[in-house]
C-alpha cells in the first residue's frame, strides 16, 4: 500500500524528478554496493595479508625459541665430552667439576647445570652446590640421557626443584596472577611452577662407559631473552605512534610468563592470561589460531600456537602479535578514497544527468508551449530546436504539423468565405427563379382564365356582331340609327379583337425562330416609333456592338417586346429626354444582352416587383398586358428581362437573349 | 324546289336565334337545337342538309357530333363554329370532314358565304364528277390549301380545287405581299366572287413570303384553271415545317 503510493507519486512527477530518483536510486545503490563490496575485497586483503604475515612471524618466533632451547642442548653435550669432566666425574672429584663447570654455567647463562652420577643422581649442583644426591631419574630427559640419548625439551619444574636450584629461582618463578577479563576462570591466583629450556646428555669414559649425565636449564618465567629477539628480529623494533607494531609473548598454561606486551602501567603484562577461546583452541584443542583479538588494552592481528614437552603434552603457549590499528587505518584510508572518488562519480554523474535531462527536458517544456500556444488558436507558433535527434526530429514534425494545420485552416476559412459568396450568389439566384416561376405561374393561370373569357365572351359578341349587321341591312336611310348600328359594330369588333389578343397571349404560340440581327431589328422597330407624335421630344440615341452575331428568335414577337419597351420610355418621359438602346455581347459569348435606359421618371421600388404582373399598370389607360406579354415572349426565348429604376432619374430594362435557343 | 333545311347546334340560346336570323332566306328551312343530343334526336327524326354546330358544349361535344354525322350520315355537311378557336381543333375538324371551321364572333355576311358555298359544293358534285384531281406529293389542309415544299426549306403554297369549285367566279383577289409573315391557320389570302361572298384563305405553313405569283392579279381565272401548278399564290420562306406537317395531310 505505502510502496504503491510511493510508486504512484513518483509517476505523478515531473520528468526531471523522473529522470533524476532513477538515476540517484541507481547510482546510490550501485555506489553503496561497489563501496561495500570494495571494502569488504579490502578489508579481506589486507587482513589476509596481514595474517599471513603473523603467521609467518610466528613461524619465526618459534625458530628464535627452538634456537634457544637447542642453544642448551649444545653446551650441555659439548661439555660432556669434555675430557677433563669426563675424568673428575669417574675419579668422584666434586670440586673439579664443579670448577669446570660452574664458569660454564654462568658464561651462558643457564639456570642450572648439573651432573649426576650413573644411577641419575645429582652429583654437582653448580647453583647450589650444597645440595646433592637427590636423584633426578624421574626426570623424562635425564631418563633419556641415562639411557644413552642425547634430549632436549620445555618442562615444567615443580617449586621443590627450583628451591634446590636456589639462586632465586623459585621466587623468579612466582607469579601472581592479573585479573583479566575474557580469561578462563582459574582455581589459584598464582603460579609456582616455572617453564624451563632443558637438555640433558649423557656422559661416558674412554671406553664409553656410562658415567653419569649432565644437564641444564634455562628458566623462561620473567626471562625476555626470546621475546625481546623475536621483536628485534622480526619487527624490527617497529613503532606506530608510540607503540610496539609487534609483540612477543610465552605463555606457561595460559598465563603470561615472558612478554613484551605491555600493561597499562607500562609495564609487561607479565600474570594477564590469554582469552577463553584461545585457551580451549590451543591449550586444549592443540590448534594455531590467527585471528585479530584484543590483547591487555589494543587489538592485534595475533597467531597462537602451543608448546609441548618431551612426551607431547601441551605446556604453553608462543604467541606473536600485530598491532591492528596500521592496517585498520590503511584500511580507512583506502576506503576514504574509494569513497572519495565514488562521491566524485556521482558527482559528475549528476552533473552530466543534469545536462542531459536538460536537453531533453527543455525542448519538450518548448514543445508544450508551443503545443498550448497552438491549442489557443496561434497556428503561427514554431518550436526552436535545432537538434538532430529524435526530439529535433519531433519538433520538425510538429512545426510540419502545425504548418499544415495553418494551410488546412486557411483554406477552411477561405472556403468558407467562397461558400458564404456562393450561398449568397446561389440564393439570388434561386430569388430570381422563384420570382420567374412566380412570374409563369401567373402567366399560366391568366392564360386559362383568358381562354375561359375568350370562350364566354365571344357567344354574347357572337349574337352582337351578328344582330348588329342585321339591324344594319335593314335600316336604309336613317341616319341616325345607322350610326349608332356602326358604332355598335365597330365597338364589338374591338371586343373581339381584344378577346383575339387575349386568346392570342393565352396560347403563347411556340415562337417560329430564325437567326435575325438584333441591331436591324432595333433600328426598324425604332424608326417606325421615331416618327410618332409621342416620340417628338426624345432623343434617341443607340449604342449598339457592330460584332453581335445572328441570334436565333421569333422577330416579330422581339419586334413586339422592342415595341413595348420603346412605347414605355417615351411614356415615362411625357416632356422629353434621353432613350438609349444599346446592345452587346455578353461575358461568355452565348448571349446578347440589350439595354434600353430612359431618363423618365422612375419606378417607385414597391412598383418595380409588379412590373411584369398581369394587369398590373399605371397609366390611365394601359390594359397592363404589355410588360406581361413581353415577359412570356422573354421566357419564350429562355432569355431574361429585369429592370433597374431610380425614381427621378430614370429606368433601365435589360434583355438577355441567348444566341441559339431551343 | 326543296328547300334545304339546316340544323343549328348552340347550347346558348341566344347564339342559336342570332344565327337563325342570320341565315334566315327563302331557300332555307332552318331548325335549333341546344345540345349535341338533341340534335342528334332531330337528325334521326327528320335528316337535313347542313349542320352549323358549336364545338364545345356540354355532354355530347361539336367534334363528337360530327364524327357521328360522318359514320351514320355522310351526306351531311357540317360547319363548326367555335368561341375558342386554334388550329389544332380546325385541322382535326377538317380532317374528320367538317365542311368548313368559323370562329365566333363572325358577321351575317360571313357565315352566309360558308353556307352558300358548302351548298354550291354540294351541287358541283351532284352535277359531274371532278375533273382536276390533287397530284401526290403535295402537304395540304382539305378543302383549303396545299403547300409543296422545295429545296432550301422554301414551299409554294396554292389553293386546293375541292375549295375551289365551290366558289363562284372570282372577282377579286387579293395575295399578302412580300416580306409579309404568314401563319398557319391564319388568313393569308382573300377571295370575292361574282356572287358577292368573300372567302379567307388559310395559309398552310408558318414563313416568310419570299414572292408571290403576278400571273394571278393578271388573270383570276388561273386559279381555277390550274390550282396545283400556274395557280399558284405564292412562294415562301418555310420556318418549321416539320412543326407544320403535322397539321397537315399528304396527298398519294
Amino acid at each position: 500500500m505505502n510502496l504503491k503510493y510511493i510508486y504512484d507519486k513518483f509517476l505523478s512527477s515531473p520528468l526531471r524528478a523522473k529522470f533524476f530518483i532513477t538515476f540517484l536510486v541507481v547510482i546510490c545503490f550501485g555506489g553503496v554496493a561497489t563501496l561495500f563490496l570494495g571494502t569488504r575485497l579490502e578489508h579481506k586483503t589486507i587482513f589476509s595479508l596481514a595474517q599471513a604475515k603473523v603467521r609467518h612471524d610466528l613461524a619465526s618466533a618459534r625458530m628464535v625459541y627452538n634456537e634457544k632451547l637447542f642453544d642448551v642442548r649444545d653446551i650441555v653435550r659439548l661439555n660432556s665430552v669434555r675430557e677433563s669432566l669426563q675424568n673428575a666425574l669417574k675419579n668422584k672429584q666434586r670440586e673439579s667439576l664443579l670448577k669446570h663447570l660452574d664458569p660454564v654455567r654462568t658464561e651462558f647463562n643457564l639456570d642450572f647445570l648439573n651432573i649426576t652420577d650413573a644411577e641419575g643422581k645429582v652429583f654437582v649442583r653448580t647453583s647450589n652446590p650444597e645440595i646433592w644426591g637427590d636423584t633426578q631419574s624421574d626426570d623424562p630427559l635425564v631418563q633419556s640421557a641415562l639411557s644413552g640419548k642425547t634430549a632436549a625439551a620445555t618442562q615444567i619444574i615443580d617449586r621443590e626443584e627450583l628451591l634446590k636450584e636456589g639462586g632465586g629461582l623459585a621466587e623468579k618463578a612466582f607469579i601472581e596472577f592479573i585479573h583479566t577479563p575474557k580469561a578462563a576462570p582459574r582455581e589459584k591466583d598464582h603460579e609456582e611452577k616455572a617453564l624451563a629450556l632443558k637438555a640433558a646428555t649423557p656422559v661416558r669414559d674412554e671406553n664409553n662407559v656410562l658415567l653419569g649425565v649432565l644437564y641444564a636449564g634455562v628458566i623462561l618465567n620473567r626471562n625476555y631473552e626470546i621475546v625481546d629477539k623475536v621483536k628485534e628480529i622480526v619487527f624490527k623494533g617497529e613503532k606506530y605512534k608510540g607503540r610496539e607494531i609487534g609483540t612477543a609473548t610465552i605463555f606457561q598454561q595460559d598465563f603470561r610468563i615472558s612478554t613484551n606486551v605491555e600493561s597499562e602501567n607500562g609495564q609487561r603484562a607479565i600474570g594477564t592470561r590469554v582469552s577463553k577461546e584461545v585457551n580451549q583452541a590451543v591449550l586444549k584443542e592443540g590448534k594455531d589460531w590467527i585471528d585479530r583479538a584484543f590483547v591487555v588494552n589494543n587489538w592485534y592481528i595475533s597467531a597462537y600456537e602451543p608448546i609441548t614437552n618431551m612426551e607431547g603434552d601441551i605446556v604453553g603457549i608462543l604467541y606473536v602479535g600485530m598491532l591492528e590499528k596500521p592496517y585498520i587505518d590503511l584500511r580507512n584510508k583506502v576506503m576514504g578514497t574509494f569513497t572519495g572518488i565514488a562521491a566524485l562519480c556521482v558527482l559528475v554523474l549528476l552533473v552530466i544527468l543534469s545536462a542531459i535531462t536538460s536537453t531533453i527536458i527543455n525542448p519538450l517544456k518548448k514543445l508544450v508551449t508551443a503545443t498550448n500556444e497552438i491549442a489557443k488558436g496561434d497556428l503561427s507558433h514554431k518550436v526552436n530546436i535545432n537538434l538532430k535527434d529524435e526530439i529535433g526530429q519531433l519538433a520538425l514534425s510538429f512545426n510540419q504539423m502545425t504548418d499544415d494545420l495553418k494551410k488546412a485552416n486557411q483554406k477552411l476559412i477561405h472556403w468558407g468565405k467562397t461558400l458564404e459568396k456562393q450561398v449568397e450568389e446561389r440564393t439570388k439566384k434561386l430569388k430570381e427563379m422563384q420570382d420567374s416561376l412566380i412570374q409563369s405561374e401567373k402567366l399560366a393561370s391568366l392564360g386559362k382564365m383568358a381562354a375561359g373569357i375568350a370562350h364566354e365572351i365571344n357567344n354574347p359578341l357572337t349574337s352582337i356582331l351578328i344582330n348588329s349587321h342585321l339591324l344594319l341591312e335593314k335600316t336604309d336611310d336613317d341616319p341616325y340609327t345607322k350610326e349608332s348600328l356602326n358604332l355598335i359594330t365597330e365597338e364589338t369588333s374591338r371586343c373581339s379583337s381584344i378577346v383575339k389578343g387575349l386568346l392570342e397571349f393565352s396560347r403563347q404560340n411556340p415562337p417560329k425562330k430564325e437567326p435575325a440581327d438584333i441591331n436591324r431589328l432595333i433600328v426598324n422597330t425604332s424608326a417606325v416609333l421615331e416618327n410618332q407624335f409621342k416620340f417628338q421630344n426624345i432623343a434617341v440615341k443607340k449604342d449598339f456592338d457592330s460584332n453581335l452575331p445572328n441570334v436565333k428568335i421569333d422577330t416579330s414577337k422581339i419586334k413586339q417586346v422592342l415595341w413595348n419597351l420603346m412605347i414605355n420610355a417615351s411614356e415615362a418621359m411625357p416632356d422629353g429626354g434621353k432613350l438609349i438602346i444599346s446592345t452587346s455581347l455578353s461575358e461568355n459569348g452565348k448571349k446578347v444582352v440589350i439595354k434600353i435606359t430612359d431618363t423618365g421618371k422612375g419606378i417607385p421600388k414597391e412598383n418595380i416587383n409588379k412590373l411584369f404582373d398581369p394587369f398590373f399598370t399605371t397609366k390611365e389607360s394601359g390594359s397592363g398586358l404589355g410588360l406581361a406579354v413581353t415577359y412570356g415572349i422573354i421566357q419564350q426565348h429562355q432569355g431574361s428581362i429585369k429592370a433597374d429604376s431610380e425614381v427621378g432619374r430614370g429606368t433601365t430594362f435589360t434583355v438577355v437573349l441567348p444566341i441559339s435557343s431551343k | 324546289m326543296d328547300k334545304k333545311t339546316i340544323l343549328i347546334v348552340d347550347d346558348e340560346i341566344n347564339v342559336c336565334k342570332s344565327i337563325d336570323r342570320a341565315i334566315q332566306n327563302v331557300e332555307y328551312e332552318v331548325r335549333r337545337a341546344l345540345s349535341g343530343e338533341e340534335a342528334l334526336d332531330k337528325i334521326k327524326e327528320n335528316p337535313c342538309d347542313l349542320v352549323i354546330a358549336d364545338l364545345m358544349m356540354p355532354g355530347i361535344g361539336g367534334i363528337d357530333l360530327l364524327k357521328f354525322l360522318k359514320t351514320d350520315f355522310p351526306e351531311i355537311n357540317v360547319i363548326m363554329i367555335t368561341g375558342y378557336p386554334t388550329i389544332k381543333t380546325a385541322v382535326q375538324a377538317i380532317k374528320i370532314g367538317a365542311f368548313d371551321y368559323i370562329a365566333k364572333p363572325f358577321t351575317p355576311e360571313q357565315l352566309r358565304s360558308v353556307v352558300a358555298r358548302c351548298f354550291k359544293s354540294e351541287k358541283e358534285t351532284e352535277k359531274r364528277p371532278p375533273l382536276t384531281t390533287m397530284p401526290p406529293g403535295i402537304y395540304y389542309i382539305i378543302g383549303h390549301t396545299w403547300v409543296r415544299p422545295e429545296e432550301k426549306n422554301k414551299g409554294l403554297v396554292g389553293v386546293v380545287h375541292d375549295f375551289l369549285k365551290t366558289v363562284g367566279r372570282i372577282t377579286n383577289l387579293q395575295l399578302p405581299k412580300v416580306n409579309d409573315n404568314v401563319l398557319q391557320g391564319e388568313m393569308c389570302a382573300k377571295i370575292k366572287d361574282d356572287a358577292g361572298f368573300n372567302y379567307g384563305i388559310w395559309s398552310p405553313a408558318t414563313g416568310k413570303v419570299l414572292e408571290v405569283n403576278e400571273e394571278l392579279n393578271k388573270d383570276f381565272s388561273l386559279l381555277k384553271q390550274s390550282p396545283y401548278n400556274d395557280g399558284w399564290l405564292f412562294r415562301c420562306a418555310l420556318t418549321d415545317f416539320e412543326e407544320d406537317k403535322e397539321s397537315l395531310l399528304l396527298s398519294k
